[in-house]
């Protein structure tokens, strides 16, 4: 308990030093020798706010999961603290139980990674023939046929897009396309008694917008029950029809 | 001491082979039964020893593979200078030891585990190859699932997954409810 009352200074560790919230908590058990076991939830939710109000006052960017900790602790911390009902009724739920879960669980989890860090220490010194090194000589490995994996497809289509030259619809003036003057022209494109598909209603080279704003309307359709939708299986045409309650509502 | 032809036969199919050679490998290709093989490995790295060779014969990704002593480590590493990927973060060793332990899993389990957004490590891995991505769970949002690799136990000096360093609890633990975890202490008390 003795550093609680250190200077400024010895708040000064970067958040970036812990792999998250859970590191930072099982930090500050260990600095003040508590037992993950049997936590005092306010004094460690008073910590842990410490911490963060100094990395925030550092202006350091406090990502979000440290946050989400923060209010768990400070809600752990205001139960702990509110006069227990013995005969409430309500069976008694140890709040920091499945905080403590959690930390035992993650505490398991780093001593893995710390005895994995011994093995790649180890193992980055020993060579085999010819070994893995053969993916080190170079990134343009051929694929043979069957053996690309989906993270291959992800960066092919990615490598893709990033070389696209710049469409000149991209140049014009974006408009809006609300929902609703999509479903003023869908008005007419699903006449009574015809099927059409989402291609035909999109129709050739649709601009990004306009596939969103019809796929939101078509959802939005569906779910006044004003058209059917047909798909004959994953990734195939969608095919539209109006039902009798589109003219009905409307 | 003189090698036999079945030793040397074996350390020419393990010196030529591209991949580990598993001892089922070993087998068929030189006609004889895994006693054979064993004896003839033994006899082969007792050979590298008596001999002050800096090779040894070992059991990694499921088969075998000639491998250089440690000591020499800086000396060879000058082969792969600039090529030779850096060592894993400890974001990265983090996240490969909850998908080692816990596969297939997902990333919003091994992201519930850490307590922390694991995006750029499950990249950083399956750049990597030390992970792949294994299939869909069958649950609404379909996420993928992640496994190992054959380069993660290669990578780890393991021969495989069983050789994992023991942590029998860890299925227990992920299981079981908080107050079960009260009665138990995996690391012994005040540790931490």
């Amino acid at each position: 308990m003795k550093e609680m009352t250190a200077s400024g200074n010895s708040y000064r560790i970067e958040l970036d030093a812990f792999e998250g919230p859970l590191d930072l908590l099982l930090y500050l058990l260990r600095r003040d020798e508590i037992d993950i076991y049997d936590i005092p939830v306010a004094h460690v939710a008073d910590q842990f706010l410490i911490y963060i109000r100094r990395a925030r006052e550092l202006d350091l960017d406090v990502a979000s999961e440290y946050l989400v900790m923060a209010a768990t602790l400070t809600k752990m911390k205001s139960k702990a603290l509110l006069p227990k009902h013995a005969n409430s009724g309500e069976e008694e739920v140890d709040p920091g139980a499945e905080l403590r879960r959690q930390l035992v669980l993650y505490r398991t989890f780093r001593l893995i990674a710390e005895e994995l860090q011994k093995s790649e220490e180890t193992w980055t010194e020993i060579y085999t023939s010819p070994g893995e090194r053969e993916r080190w000589t170079s990134d343009s490995l051929e694929i043979e046929p069957g053996q690309a994996s989906l993270l291959d497809l992800l960066e092919a289509l990615s490598s893709l897009s990033e070389g696209e030259p710049e469409l000149p619809s991209q140049r014009i003036q974006r408009t809006e396309l609300t929902i609703s003057e999509c479903i003023g022209s869908l008005e007419h494109k699903i006449a009574p008694g015809i099927t059409i598909s989402f291609k035909d209603i999109i129709g050739p080279e649709p601009a990004r917008l306009r596939i969103v704003s019809y796929f939101i309307t078509i959802l939005e359709l569906m779910r006044r029950g004003w058209i059917n939708c047909h798909q004959a299986y994953p990734f195939s045409e969608i095919e539209l029809q109006r039902t009798e309650r589109w003219s009905v509502d409307s | 001491m003189i090698l036999d032809r079945l030793a040397r036969e074996v350390e020419a199919l393990i010196f030529a082979s591209e991949k580990p050679l598993s001892i089922q490998q070993l087998c068929e290709y030189t006609g004889s039964g895994e006693d054979s093989i064993h004896q003839a490995l033994d006899r082969l790295n007792r050979s590298f020893l008596d001999h002050q060779h800096c090779l040894t014969i070992i059991e990694i990704a499921g088969g075998f593979r000639i491998a250089t002593d440690r000591e020499f480590g800086d000396v060879v590493s000058q082969l792969f200078e600039g090529r030779k990927p850096g060592k894993l973060s400890r974001a990265a060793l983090e996240t490969m030891a909850v998908i080692a332990y816990s596969q297939p899993c997902t990333r919003i389990a091994i992201e519930s585990i850490r307590g922390v957004n694991c995006d750029s490590a499950i990249r950083t891995l399956l750049e990597r190859d030390m992970i792949k991505i294994s299939g869909r769970m069958e649950t609404p949002g379909r996420p993928l699932l992640y496994s190992t690799t054959m380069a993660f136990l290669e990578y780890f000096g393991l021969s495989n997954l069983d050789h994992l360093p023991r942590f029998d609890e860890i299925e227990e633990l992920l299981g079981m409810s908080s107050s079960e975890l009260e009665e138990r202490d995996l690391f012994g008390a005040g540790e931490e």
